[in-house]
């Protein structure tokens, strides 16, 4: 039998899925107990290449509330042609086209293989994919200057049949006429009036001239002519517009000393959101917002032009004394939602070194499915290559990108669907499997996710509802359907089904069963986004001590201890890397605003709620690695006491890679060991981390900052901060041992935490 | 990757460090498609369990099994790394590291493309000057194709970048790497390699982009007219002699 471990890899491959528990408690009592809810991270696009899309439309339950897909956990009976729907029962007779089915003549969806099983079924028209770049022009030249040679360049990366258009504003909205020839003309709007989705079409003509259309019957938008004016094919428009691009210039309103730049971003996407809402409802469409700086007039501002009053931080929050934070955020709020309901995605990329109100603004991709990128400017190699791998492709040379998915759950009927965390809105939908214990965005079955890439990655939360001393549910298994129906890339539509089970265990007799069925990782991972949806409405320390409640629960539960005696308490290996995992947590940006500027913690949470478990693990706990003469590159603690003399650290901590030489290594290195022959190996052991680093450079989305740096370094604080301080000024007994590297801070260590942790976990008054 | 593709395209350039602190490296056109096929080296994913648990009484780092070795920085400001060679350490006032048990490999295999800090210099090696009357003919020949079919507007828009194209070539605007993939590209034009070409445009422009991007969107747009003609057009009498014409300028 294979290992737990092999087992969950195994389906993370196949089906995208992790599961916190692979052996689910029978009943809703003892889930609870269990402390880590049953819950997964779902993958919903996950990179298949060995499996290709079917091209037939999925097979439905014919029970009206359920209409689940016919899956490989269904009953058949071949003779009949009929097969039972393994959530509701209902049995179903076969459509005609199956009728040539057999034992031996199995459709690929009842393969056990298949339990993840893609359809591309084709319904309406095509259309194109569309771009819509909204840039800031109030830039300093060199900004300026990168940024147009980048969107001159994304025209030869687009899809040549998609639709771009242009947006620029600065103290004005310019929305750009594309065409082919001729003179360019824009339509100018000013930036401090609110317009409706309906001014705002009827300005730029995209009503049909029908004023008075028959009452009852809203006046038609959608005139493709006048669309076409903003939104042309690139294949068509591609010189103009670069030319364009090529001649856009600095706002050239004056800005006044100490003042900011008058900047309309709240009108510029609203008029975005309006002109793709008009003319391509339910159309993949992707909004990119390219911005050096706060929205500083209009609805939407984040702060005013005077220079003298600095944007809002953390402390002006707090003390409830940043004037523009409620408004903005509920305009920006506003504004995704209707792009959400649309099923366009917004994208933001944002280069200045202050702030640039993506407190206020997250919301505009979280909601929707966007990427956010921010740096120091547009002339850094960040935003350049994270911009490039927006359009980066698969192994078959598809963009990784898809459109409008909407995600469908459907659980047997002793699990209810508790809700889900990730860059996705709810679609409402009600029915019997929707929990009343909301988790995350819950209330619905569905949630539409506007935009996806492979990496896409949701928790999804679950409520057992069996009742306690019932009977383990019928077919001893529990099953779960995810229905994600989407606009690929190519502009197909889409089906992806995955179908998974996992069996019931009774919690009192099989407890040992189902600790060793944990999966810390994910559970560390589905907990941090518990920690990360509750923290951007509660208290930081009520969140907290909200964490800490739940891994002192789990310790109760788990820990073999003596009552009343901590040094006897012991964590089996499935839970082994639990409490290291939360400790570090604790420490992260995604808590700790201390030190991170609002819009950095908005930033590091985007990008946590939606990254795979693999990199959402790594921006919890960095990944450290130690190279030596002693061997291969290892894993080594995350702790002071591995920074050795004669090591080369790499820590990766999804945001940053640091590269650290240990004080020995450093002095070797500027001897110039490296160059002589006889130190050849010095010079490999030198380039393993640079190779390691670069593999990871390659392939990290949106790419990290590169720290290059050695003992003594300033640069050594990114190491510092993030390693347990298991030696500190403090414990001095580690002083003059060659066993680390003692950090100033007065910070807890995972030793002292872990000593709390057993206290109060084999505390008999808990 | 296209065959085309050569090792001096696959570089990576330092990022720029003035405008944005800890700004990553970027990697070549090339080296980044590379990347997003290719096989992936065994992702740097694991972690070791604290000793906490495991009643190891203080931190390890790593693996505690691998002996330390004996020398001490305290006292010996820099021994000399451990040499490579099996040849014993030359005298040594202080203790030298110990060399047996130093061979370990590291798991790293080979890198496998050359990483310098800039294209010009690997680029030195192309033995002979690029000549613009070879790719100027090759693109003409394109044009003239498309002539027939194509929107004049269009075509003259075309000619215009192309005539930019060959000014900044001629008065030197345009770095090695640049002229030298033009050839490359002209050449797969000529073949009727479109993806070809449009992979070396796109190579070029995300590598290149302040040299090429006022003129390339014109080649662009001139691979995407070409391959979509009937390819009949590609060889009538007058495209063809587009080619002779030019080439009997050039042996004058």
């Amino acid at each position: 039998m294979a290992t737990y471990q092999e087992f969950i890899q195994q389906n993370e491959d196949r089906d995208g899925v992790r599961f916190s528990w692979n052996l689910w408690p029978s009943s809703r009592l003892e889930a609870t107990r269990l402390v880590v809810p049953v819950s997964c991270l779902f993958t919903p696009l996950k990179e298949r290449p060995d499996l290709p899309p079917v091209q037939y439309e999925p097979v439905l339950c014919s029970r009206a509330n359920c209409k689940a897909v016919l899956n490989p956990l269904c009953q058949v009976d071949f003779r009949a042609k009929i097969w039972a729907c393994n959530f509701c029962f209902q049995r179903n007779p076969f459509p005609p086209s199956y009728a040539g089915i057999s034992d031996v003549n199995q459709p690929a969806e009842l393969m056990p293989q298949f339990s993840t099983i893609e359809y591309i079924v084709q319904r309406g028209p095509v259309t194109p994919l569309i771009f819509l770049y909204v840039v800031d022009t109030c830039l300093e030249e060199e900004d300026l200057q990168a940024l147009r040679e980048s969107l001159q360049m994304s025209l030869s990366l687009l899809p040549p049949d998609a639709l771009v258009g242009l947006i620029t504003f600065g103290r004005m909205v310019q929305v750009h006429e594309l065409s082919c020839e001729g003179i360019a003309k824009s339509y100018v709007f000013r930036g401090t009036k609110e317009l409706s989705s309906k001014q705002i079409q009827e300005m730029l003509g995209l009503m049909k001239p029908t004023a008075s259309a028959p009452q009852g019957r809203p006046a038609a938008p959608q005139d493709p002519a006048a669309a076409c004016r903003f939104l042309q094919p690139v294949h068509k428009v591609d010189m103009n517009l670069t030319d364009l691009l090529g001649e856009l210039q600095r706002d050239p309103w004056p800005v006044p000393q100490g003042k900011r730049p008058l900047r309309s971003t709240g009108i510029a996407l609203s008029i975005a959101v309006g002109l793709l809402e008009g003319t391509y409802p339910n159309t993949g469409a992707r909004v990119m917002l390219f911005t050096g700086g706060p929205p500083t007039q209009g609805p939407g501002m984040v702060v005013g032009d005077e220079l003298k009053t600095p944007i809002r931080s953390w402390h002006d929050i707090t003390k409830d004394n940043a004037r523009h934070l409620k408004k903005a955020t509920k305009y920006y709020e506003a504004l995704a939602n209707r792009a959400a309901v649309n099923g366009h995605s917004i994208d933001i990329y944002a280069c200045a070194l202050d702030q640039t109100g993506l407190l206020e603004m997250k919301c505009l991709s979280n909601l929707t499915g966007g990427h956010i990128a921010m740096g120091d400017s547009f002339n850094t190699s960040l935003f350049k290559q994270t911009f490039q791998r927006v359009f980066s492709k698969d192994y078959k040379g598809d963009f990784r990108m898809a459109f409008g998915g909407t995600l469908e759950v459907k659980t047997s009927r002793e699990l209810k669907v508790s809700g889900a965390i990730g860059p996705c809105v709810s679609l409402n939908s009600k029915g019997p499997s929707v929990s009343e214990n909301e988790m995350g965005v819950g209330g619905t079955t569905q949630w539409k996710i506007c935009g996806l890439c492979p990496s896409t990655t949701l928790a999804m939360y679950f409520e057992v509802v069996n009742q306690h001393n019932a009977p383990i549910p019928q077919g001893g298994r529990g099953a779960i359907q995810f229905v994600t129906q989407y606009q690929h890339s190519s502009t197909q539509k889409r089906i992806r089904v995955t179908t998974v089970a996992r069996n019931w265990a009774d919690a009192q007799s099989q407890i040992q069963h189902i600790e060793s069925s944990f999966d810390q990782e994910a559970s560390a991972v589905i907990m941090a986004r518990l920690g990360v949806f509750k923290a951007e409405s509660e208290e930081g320390p009520d969140v907290l001590r909200w964490l800490d409640r739940q891994l002192i629960r789990l310790c109760q539960k788990f820990g073999q201890f003596n009552k009343d005696d901590p040094a006897s308490f012991k964590l089996s290996e499935s839970l082994s890397l639990y409490p290291q995992f939360m400790f570090h947590l604790r420490r992260s940006p995604f808590l700790q605003v201390f030190n991170n500027s609002p819009d950095e913690c908005s930033y590091y949470r985007h990008h946590f709620v939606r990254q795979d478990l693999t990199q959402s693990l790594i921006m919890i706990q960095p990944i450290l690695y130690s190279y030596s003469f002693h061997g291969p590159p290892e894993p080594v603690l995350l702790d002071s006491g591995s920074i050795l003399p004669d090591r080369i650290l790499l820590m990766d901590t999804f945001f940053q890679l640091v590269i650290y030489h240990g004080e020995t290594i450093a002095q070797w290195r500027k001897a110039g060991y490296q160059e002589q022959p006889e130190y050849e190996n010095f010079k490999h052991l030198l380039v393993a981390p640079l190779d390691d680093a670069q593999e990871i450079l390659q392939n990290r989305f949106p790419m990290p900052r590169y720290i290059d740096t050695e003992h003594g370094g300033s640069q050594a604080r990114f190491l510092l901060s993030k390693v347990n301080p298991s030696q500190t000024h403090n414990n001095l007994y580690a002083w003059g041992q060659e066993s680390g590297a003692p950090i100033l801070t007065d910070d807890v260590s995972l030793q002292v935490f872990m000593d709390h942790l057993k206290k109060l976990a084999v505390s008999s008054a808990a | 990757m296209t065959a085309s593709m050569e090792a001096e395209d696959l570089y990576i350039k330092p990022g720029n460090q003035e405008r944005g602190w800890n700004d990553p490296p970027q990697f070549s056109y090339g080296l980044q498609t590379a990347a997003q096929g290719g096989p992936k080296r065994a992702p740097l994913n694991k972690r070791v369990p604290p000793p906490q648990l495991t009643g190891s009484p203080c931190p390890v780092s790593g693996n505690s099994s691998t002996p330390m070795i004996p020398f001490n920085p305290l006292a010996n400001p820099l021994a000399p790394p451990p040499c490579s060679t099996n040849t014993p350490p030359r005298p040594c006032p202080v203790a030298a590291p110990p060399l047996s048990g130093m061979m370990i490999k590291l798991a790293t295999p080979p890198r496998a493309c050359p990483v310098v800090e800039h294209t010009d210099t690997a680029s030195s090696q192309s033995e002979c000057e690029p000549d613009v009357e070879d790719v100027i003919t090759h693109l003409n020949w394109a044009l003239t194709a498309c002539r027939h079919t194509v929107k004049k507007q269009v075509c003259d828009d075309v000619a215009k970048r192309l005539k930019l194209f060959e000014e900044m070539w001629n008065s030197g605007k345009l770095s090695l790497p640049v002229r030298r993939r033009m050839i490359g590209l002209a050449q797969e034009l000529k073949s009727c390699n479109w993806d070809a070409a449009d992979e070396i445009h796109r190579a070029l422009i995300v590598d290149h982009v302040n040299e090429v991007s006022q003129w390339m969107v014109g080649i662009k747009r001139l691979i995407a007219e070409t391959r979509s003609l009937n390819p009949s057009l590609l060889h009538t009498q007058e495209v063809d002699s587009v080619l002779e014409t030019n080439s009997t300028v050039n042996s004058e």
